[in-house]
């Protein structure tokens, strides 16, 4: 059989796989799309982001309901049938992946559907329902993804022991639910599962979930967790699971003391690794480091000229945004434009509140001692926060003293997710203070915080009373 | 308390681990050494700031390391009050300019303003530029730290890299040849081809360490860029020698070793004094010839990675007893790679005295942006005609280096004949020790001290 001829290939259409097919293609390149299933879009439509969005905003309505009696609103208790709320769910990413089959179509790129192999550095052999086909490519771009992890010592074959990909199929609401692993993945299932009635507890290794926030952005969430989960418990490693009867045995380490319970069903959520074992990488000059990530350079490169890769194959942060920006890199960068990657990644944790930040952290400034200014706007003085009785938040700026450039921004909240877009444009553009601060945000919004914030910084914050910030600073230094 | 890497100057921003002095558990003192970095101009040892007992030690040797990176973890009693903004990156010293006022964009006059801009940032954070400006400063092949940002915080906006743009284009037609130098030198370069030496025998491999690929740079920088024209002559250092051995004892006395290096450089000043034109600088992009009103001369010296530079002060103002003491602490600072980047800075002439080694004539190249150097070779007894007569003299021979460009070869010849002169006619009262002190205060403190160091330099070598 006659190999087919392309300039470039991409291997697999999640998020970073079809941004860059699409992108190649709109530069007027010849683009062929292979994905192995059958449904485009990748992890973050299929088992990530939008399916747990879907599950989130339905299950929100459940607690909004439960907690408006006092506004003189009352329901009785909400029936949930859940094969019902599946199909939902299944319409949205069916909706989307179809979107995504047919913007690939009007842009001619060619979408095979089979498993991808590299023969060598310039040959594809692709496995399709209608037997092997051959791609001759130019360039190819790996966007394979990445999977949630499973140790082995957890992997017992039992579907009452779940990663993300099963939890989100709520194929029923577990009496009693372990999560193991108090990251974002866990805090959003957490969510959902709890809403729906089931009693958690949740365990992490290190001494505080959501890991990567700073620990003032984290309060809020834990908080609500201890409030609506059964019980969080930090510093506790898993170190056994037993099938037993139509439950699961879990014995545990407590910070130095031994437990043993039993649970309904067990959800493990302790990372994600990547999916570049299989794809024939031997027989290219692609490098993957101890992990199993492949190498890449600033620029997407591997160790093999003629192969790229982007997104969560390739690790760092392993967040759909990150993979799309990547896609734009590596195309123009094969296409011969100037281009690296240096852009800020904006992170949200869709819990409740959603906390949501960019750029430098308040932790990673003081790890590192660089000698930022912070200020935190707290909620309670937002009116809009207080329409729908969620004071719960707070909005704070990292700020470089020396230009008062802002570096980072953190918000936890309702809506955090959202009003980050706003901190990330700041940062980006090398706004200052000022800048944020002189801007007219509208009223009543949360978008105002930021806003206040940065008045805040200069001691004059509407509806915030603080001395003037800087000056407050610099006493504090004199007597430090 | 974290001890990092802290910012030690221009272009110093990071560098290999050549030593780790402390591991876990030291006791170390406030100023005390942690680790030595080697960059490319020198050795930098880098010191605690604060005292207490070292509970990690982050890096080992060979690390490449660069500003902000964790060098040791210091715990226990002492260092413990230490607040977290104290930190070395505020402790570290201030870069001078600050853009944090909007300072009207200029780059006029640049002859004044000879010192190039450069953003930096206490941070270590690129300067701030929208990511439509960075990627066509990106695709311009702009290196956004050199353009002044006009909007609040430095914020580069499109009508300053447009400014920068016209500001080297006004650049490149001022001093055409400054500006041409590099396009005519691109193509000139050969193409680097990997050849399998151990085809023929066997070869062992090693890579460059960043002080030889510096000297490298510097060597076809300057030979690339300046005209070279060396000058040969010879000259008769009987008498110098003669006393440099008798008054070299009181010298020693003082724990100061009196050689003829202290001597060349006293003459070099005298004939650069009436030479101006060899203790200059040409400004090649305004094609401008600065003349320095200040005697900075270089001292190349031998070290086993390599060759550096170290530059002595106002050799004008000096007695022979200050150059020779001075020289001394000088050269062995720089074999111990203690020298600042300070200490390399600002020469105006340089000496390269391989005397000690042997050899003769040979072409020294030029320490740009100087525009002369001088060779010195060992000196032999010869048979010279004086007077009718055969006479036996210690004839040492020296080659000067010159920039064409700015001197002309007859000033090349009257310079090196003043340099003979000079030296011929030394008087015997300034080598003298107790004359010596007539022109300058007594040389301070104990000696003894300094004798050790000179003692221990020797052993080294």
């Amino acid at each position: 059989m006659n190999p087919i001829q392309t300039d470039i290939v991409v291997l697999g259409a999640g998020p970073g796989g079809y941004a860059a097919a699409f992108y190649a293609a709109d530069k007027g390149k010849k683009v062929i799309l292979v994905e192995r299933e059958a449904r485009l879009g990748g992890v973050c439509l299929n088992r990530g982001c939008i399916p747990s969005k879907t599950l989130l905003h339905a299950t929100k309505l459940i607690k909004e309901a439960r907690e408006s009696d006092f506004r003189g609103i009352s329901f009785s208790e909400p029936k949930i049938d859940l094969s019902k709320m599946r199909a939902w769910k299944e319409s949205i990413l069916d909706k989307l992946s179809g979107g995504i089959k047919g913007l690939a179509a009007r842009r001619k790129v060619e979408v095979m559907t089979g498993r991808g192999y590299f023969e060598d550095s310039k040959t594809l052999r692709v496995e399709t329902a209608e037997g092997q086909k051959f791609i001759q490519f130019d360039k190819a771009i790996i966007a394979v993804g990445s999977r949630p992890a499973l140790p082995a010592a957890f992997d017992l074959g039992n579907p009452r022991i779940m990663t993300s990909t099963e939890a989100l199929e709520i194929e029923e609401i577990p009496k009693d639910l372990l999560i193991v692993g108090g990251g974002y993945i866990g805090m959003e299932l957490g969510t959902v599962y709890a809403t729906l009635g089931s009693k958690i507890v949740l365990v992490e290794a290190m001494d505080t979930i959501l890991a990567g926030a700073d620990p003032d952005l984290a309060r809020p969430v834990v908080k609500y967790a201890s409030e609506n989960f059964k019980e969080v418990r930090v510093k506790t490693k898993v170190l056994k699971m037993a099938t037993h009867k139509k439950q699961i045995q879990v014995i545990m380490d407590v910070d130095g003391q031994k437990k043993e319970e039993l649970y309904d069903r067990v959800l493990v959520s302790v990372g994600r690794s990547s999916n570049s074992a299989d794809l024939g990488l031997k027989n290219t000059k692609v490098q993957l480091d101890e992990k199993g990530f492949i190498k890449v350079n600033a620029h997407q490169q591997t160790a093999d000229e003629s192969i790229y890769a982007i997104g969560d194959c390739v690790g760092g942060v392993m967040l759909a945004h990150k993979a799309s920006k990547e896609a734009r890199i590596a195309v123009e960068v094969l296409t011969g434009e100037e281009s690296i990657f240096e852009s800020i990644i904006p992170a949200v944790v869709f819990t409740d509140p959603e906390v949501a930040w960019c750029g430098l952290t308040e932790s990673d400034a003081r790890k590192q001692g660089l000698p930022v200014e912070v200020v935190k706007f707290p909620w309670a003085a937002s009116g809009r926060a207080l329409t729908f009785d969620r004071t719960d938040g707070m909005t704070k700026l990292i700020i470089d003293p020396e230009t008062e450039r802002i570096l980072g921004v953190g918000i936890v909240g309702h809506g955090a997710g959202e009003l980050i877009a706003e901190g990330v444009l700041a940062i980006e553009m090398g706004a200052t203070v000022e800048d944020l601060a002189s801007c007219v945000h509208p009223h009543p919004t949360l978008s105002e915080t930021l806003m206040e914030s940065a008045e805040m910084f200069f001691g004059y914050s509407t509806h915030a009373f603080s001395r003037s910030h800087r000056k407050d600073e610099a006493e504090q230094t004199v007597q430090a | 308390m974290e001890i990092r890497v802290p910012r030690l100057g221009e272009g110093a921003d990071n560098g290999t681990v050549i030593s780790v002095f402390v591991k876990e558990g030291d006791k170390v003192e406030k100023n005390q050494t942690l680790i030595e970095l080697e960059n490319e101009k020198a050795v930098a040892p880098i010191p605690s700031d604060s005292a207490g007992v070292v509970s990690k030690v982050h890096v080992k040797v060979g690390d490449k390391i660069s500003v902000g990176q964790l060098i040791a973890t210091l715990g226990g009693a002492a260092g413990a009050s230490a607040a977290p903004a104290q930190n070395p990156a505020a402790a570290a010293p201030k870069p001078q300019a600050a853009p944090s006022a909007p300072a009207p964009v200029s780059y006029a006059a640049p002859a004044a303003a000879s010192a190039p801009y450069q953003y930096q940032s206490t941070l270590g954070i690129a300067p701030p530029a929208s990511p439509s400006v960075r990627k066509l400063a990106r695709d311009l092949g702009i290196d956004l730290g050199k353009v002044r940002g006009s909007e609040s915080g430095g914020r580069i906006v499109l009508a300053d890299l447009r400014d920068y743009i016209q500001h080297l284009q006004a650049a490149a037609f001022s001093a055409p040849q400054a500006a041409l130098a590099p396009v005519v030198q691109a193509p000139a370069k050969p193409a680097a081809e990997s050849i399998d030496f151990s085809k023929w025998g066997p070869v062992t491999k090693k890579p460059l360490t960043s002080l030889r690929k510096k000297i490298g740079e510097k060597m076809q920088e300057s030979w690339n860029a300046i005209p070279h024209v060396t000058q040969n002559d010879e000259v008769d250092v009987t008498d110098v020698m003669q006393w440099t051995k008798q008054y070299g004892a009181d010298y020693e006395k003082k724990g100061v070793k009196l050689t003829l290096t202290s001597l060349i450089l006293k003459a070099c000043v005298q004939a650069l004094k009436k030479y101006p034109g060899f203790n200059s600088s040409l400004d090649e992009t305004t094609g401008e010839l600065i003349t320095k009103g200040y005697y900075h001369l270089g001292v190349a010296v031998d070290t086993e990675q390599g060759l550096i530079v170290p530059v002595l002060r106002d050799i004008d103002k000096k007695n022979l007893y200050e150059i020779s003491k001075e020289l001394g602490e000088l050269a062995e600072k720089t074999r111990q790679r203690k020298v600042s980047l300070d200490d390399l800075k600002g020469g105006t002439f340089t000496i390269s005295n391989l005397g000690g080694i042997g050899g003769s004539h040979f072409t020294p190249i030029i320490n740009r942006p100087e525009v002369a150097i001088l060779g010195v070779s060992r000196g032999v007894l010869k048979p010279v005609i004086r007077n009718q007569k055969i006479d036996q003299r210690v004839m040492m021979p020296l080659s000067l280096s010159y920039d064409h460009r700015v001197i002309d070869g007859a000033d090349g010849a009257r310079f090196i004949r003043e340099i003979v002169k000079s030296l011929e006619t030394f008087p015997e009262s300034e080598i003298k020790l107790g004359n010596a002190k007539k022109n300058s205060e007594e040389p301070a403190k104990s000696a003894k001290p300094q004798k050790e160091k000179v003692a221990a330099g020797k052993g080294k070598k």
